[in-house]
């Protein structure tokens, strides 16, 4: 009664996925591609992407992360940044949902996000915006590059250390907090360090402090002695445990499976799954780029073991549904409705980040995703493509070909055929005009539970 | 409370141990027995379940004001013997706790000293997965049911509490579900606001029974995932709906404090009140994670935990609940002895526990972990706390505490109880 896919085999899972007669590269993988990648693909990148290749839509997606059209929108996003900095907090999170929105470098948006849950640190409790705005443009900066510059980055970075409490740390009795977090949930994972490893990279990061919102190194705070951990000794410092703790095998294991649940499923993965990726890490000097890449062209990624198979993240419900339909909303409000979703950016729930899976569906978060969709289709300023959304389903001749255009566009399984008959009815209460039903189909569709997965 | 009511309540003891199946006395932490009468769903009793998250310092919440190893441990966030709610010449609450201490004082309150478990994780995931799980030895993957959700599943296996009946369980509050709650059957719903607690209206009525229809459609393409978001789907359309009715119909005129744990604590006892048949509900409240700056913030939290549980209790008191509900609070780690350099304290181990209800015995259970015999830096535990747990279960929800818990745990013995049962029979001395 299941219809898990047969675990992939570790052999072959991350080999480039190829379009055969019986599986061809079509609208329903692209628009898989788009979900996982960016936040969803509009019928027209459809229409173009399926004249590619998998590969090459990867490309595409990676060569806009720093192209003209990019640098100038970054520019932009910069501008507005430096409209909030004074202010409140609750400002931030309309500005990222913005960023999410309009950028043309969706796959690097998708991984800032991606670091801004595993580095998880919440402007609830550093209540300032420019150290979170600061942490949030070094975890993009750094957010396809590799990974030890970004975790010595993130070492130092006054939101973390302040969200963390360690933004003093002393000598005569050091504060463990960063230590043992850059080793239970930046780097390594539970179980792969001791307390006494913990104890001694509390040491080596004595006299790192936060004075005036920056980072600085306070000499007569710092530690000088020789410690020892993950049996090496040596007069370490901060820079030095962050180089040893990523030399540990369990470092790039650590960081491929949790590619693998963001990307492929949201299911365990088998450390034999994993670690094909974790050695491309590891001899690849923890160079995230390439992994992703591989990561978004494998078979596996592509198999039935991970089409449908995560459940889509809040932003994601709320980001793909406007990007899918060429959507724009003032982003305030968005982030209001947002609210009860369970996933406020830059408001974590801990250091340890959202959950995902299934932990984002409870009644209550369930009724609120219910609800968003209702919202946005009230909402008169939500514009699709500069029109209504009867406008922007104008060209639907039948019923049946609305909602499956609906579907296709938005649901990441098949559309059951009970669910569909319904739909269609439901697009016919409107009787004058086919286009009419979209919202009243869209807004059905939504209470759909595989309208959930991503 | 008077002489006359705990007597009235005593006569009880000898049906509910027939109740209960169990031929053992259950009145170890509790005044009389008090396993579910077989008198309906409203004089059921219900658990109320309170996690402080972040690892509360047990030792600046039930202090040994009297220890000099105290003071010295804790140079710049001691508590002083002037500063202390005195429970005994060595022991005293917070400053912050005026009214848990009056609970005390009343025998509402029982405080259970030492409790942890084995090889302390420090970690507070792991940590509070241990605590909700109640298997200190599973690796993380295989920690997917609590001890709540498998209590939960026990009970409903025979008639799943959708549709007619309310839901078995309630989690009050924004936070992911605590696992404690994770069945592998029934799902809990996890109430952020009563306010969004609803479906919002749609154009027509056609168009709501149609959206009705596809949130619980029966499943023809299973995906377990799927299955899942379903389940939550049903919860929410059988429960919202009565939820909202009892928080409408209560105009609950309690003075509670404005805190958000206030807030949860006065909804809880508005459903408890509405009559709903909801068995468990969980709360938890944040930032107990002190390794900064600790006093002011500790002093916060410990006054809006005590108002909020006082205000609580209180309430049902007044309203003739409180021996009916009870409540049991939990971190998922002391702190450590030594206070750190940034005027905080690190992840410790053993902490106290509080439970509040009318129906206790009150008082301190089990020594104050020593000082000098540390491990690790850390307070030893001596009571595990699954004895808390299989008390509870046993003792309050009337089931069989070990298959839930994988195994069978001494329940814990209100030495008050203990004593009264002893001069009862004739014996002058306490044996362990």
């Amino acid at each position: 009664m299941s219809n898990l896919a047969p675990t992939p085999d570790p052999q072959t899972a991350w080999q480039p996925w190829q379009s055969t007669e019986s599986e061809p590269w079509d609208r329903r993988l692209a628009a898989h591609l788009f979900r996982r990648a960016s936040f969803g693909a509009s019928r027209a990148q459809l229409d173009e992407a399926v004249t590619s290749s998998p590969h090459e839509c990867v490309d595409h997606l990676l060569n806009k992360c720093q192209d003209a059209e990019t640098r100038a929108f970054d520019a932009e996003m910069t501008t507005m940044a430096a409209g909030l900095v004074a202010g409140e907090p609750q400002t931030l999170e309309p500005w990222w949902l913005y960023r999410m929105l309009f950028t043309p470098a969706s796959l690097r948006e998708r991984m800032t996000l991606f670091w801004h849950g595993h580095f998880a640190t919440s402007a609830a409790t550093v209540n300032n915006t420019s150290m979170m705005l600061a942490q949030n443009e070094t975890l993009r900066q750094h957010a396809l590059g590799h990974f030890e510059p970004l975790v010595q980055a993130v070492s130092r970075d006054p939101a973390m250390l302040t969200y963390l409490n360690s933004t003093t740390n002393a000598r005569i009795h050091p504060n463990e907090n960063y230590a043992r977090e850059v080793m239970e949930l930046f780097c390594l994972g539970v179980g792969n360090y001791t307390e006494r490893d913990i104890q001694e990279t509390a040491r080596c990061f004595t006299g790192w402090e936060i004075r005036r919102k920056r980072f600085r190194f306070n000499k007569h705070q710092h530690d000088f002695g020789t410690k020892s951990l993950f049996h090496q000794t040596g007069k370490f410092d901060g820079d030095d445990a962050v180089r040893i703790i990523l030399a540990q095998d369990a470092a790039p294991r650590f960081i491929a499976r949790k590619l693998v649940n963001y990307f492929v499923c949201d299911h365990p993965v088998s450390d034999e799954l994993v670690e094909p990726l974790a050695r491309e890490l590891r001899d690849n000097d923890f160079h995230i780029e390439p992994v992703v890449c591989r990561i978004l062209t494998s078979r596996y990624f592509y198999s039935q073991a991970a089409v449908g198979q995560k459940i889509r993240s809040p932003v994601d419900l709320a980001i793909g549904l406007l990007r899918c339909l060429e959507g724009t909303v003032g982003t305030i409000a968005l982030a209001a409705a947002l609210q009860p979703l369970g996933q406020r950016v830059f408001f974590p729930p801990n250091v340890k980040g959202w959950e995902g899976g299934r932990k984002w569906i409870n009644a209550t978060t369930l009724i609120g995703r219910v609800n968003l969709v209702s919202k946005l289709l009230r909402n008169d300023h939500v514009r699709f493509a500069d029109g209504s959304l009867t406008d922007y389903f104008q060209d639907s001749e039948t019923s049946a070909k609305l909602v499956d255009t609906l579907a296709g566009l938005l649901l990441a399984v098949p559309l059951p055929d009970s669910a569909r008959r319904e739909l269609i009815r439901v697009a016919q209460f409107h009787k004058n005009k086919v286009a009419r039903g979209a919202s009243d189909v869209l807004c059905t569709l939504a209470a759909l539970p595989e309208f959930q997965l991503g | 409370m008077s002489l006359s009511r705990r007597k009235f309540l005593a006569t009880g003891v000898a049906s509910a141990a027939v109740i209960s199946g169990t031929t053992q006395i259950p009145e170890l932490l509790l005044q009389a027995a008090a396993a579910p009468s077989a008198g309906g769903a409203r004089s059921e009793n219900v658990l109320v379940v309170l996690q402080l998250s972040g690892g509360n310092d047990g030792l600046n919440t039930v202090v040994p004001y009297a220890d000099d190893v105290y003071a010295r441990n804790r140079f710049q966030t001691r508590i002083s013997a002037a500063q202390a709610h005195k429970l005994n010449d060595y022991l005293g609450l917070h400053p912050s706790m005026a009214g848990m201490h009056r609970l005390f004082q009343e025998d509402l309150l029982t405080i259970i000293q030492g409790v942890g478990y084995a090889n302390p994780n420090r970690s507070h995931f792991e940590s509070m997965d241990i605590w909700h799980t109640a298997q200190p030895k599973a690796k993380r993957d295989a920690r997917q049911v609590g001890w709540l959700g498998n209590y939960l599943d026990s009970v409903n296996s025979k008639h799943p509490a959708y549709a007619k009946n309310d839901v078995p369980a309630v989690h009050l509050g924004n936070e992911v579900q605590p696992l404690a709650l994770a069945g592998l059957h029934v799902q809990v719903p996890s109430i952020g606001s009563f306010d969004d607690f609803r479906f919002d209206e749609v154009n027509n009525r056609q168009l709501a029974a149609a959206r009705d229809k596809l949130l619980s459609a029966a499943a023809t393409d299973v995906n377990e995932l799927v299955a899942h978001v379903r389940a939550a789907a049903q919860t929410a359309l059988a429960s919202s709906r009565r939820v909202r009715n009892a928080i409408a119909r209560q105009t609950n005129s309690a003075d509670y404090p404005q805190t958000n744990l206030g807030k949860k604590l006065r909804g809880i006892a508005q459903l408890i009140q509405a009559g709903l048949s909801t068995r468990i509900y969980y709360v938890t409240l944040d930032g107990f994670d002190t390794h900064s700056l600790q006093t002011e913030s500790h002093a916060g939290l410990l006054r809006e935990l005590s108002g909020a549980v006082t205000a609580f209790i209180d309430d049902l008191t007044h309203t003739g609940q409180s021996d009916r509900v009870l409540l049991a609070c939990f971190s998922e780690f002391g702190r450590r002895v030594k206070e750190n350099a940034s005027r905080g304290t690190d992840h410790g181990a053993a902490a106290p526990m509080f439970l509040a209800s009318g129906r206790l015995r009150g008082g301190l259970v089990g020594e104050h972990p020593s000082l000098t015999d540390l491990d690790d830096g850390d307070l030893k535990f001596h009571t595990d706390f699954r004895r808390v747990y299989a008390s509870l279960l046993e003792q309050w929800l009337g089931v069989p505490s070990a298959p839930l818990l994988g195994g069978t745990f001494k329940q814990c013995r209100n030495p008050k109880v203990e004593l009264d049962r002893l001069l009862a029979l004739g014996k002058s001395a306490r044996t362990k």
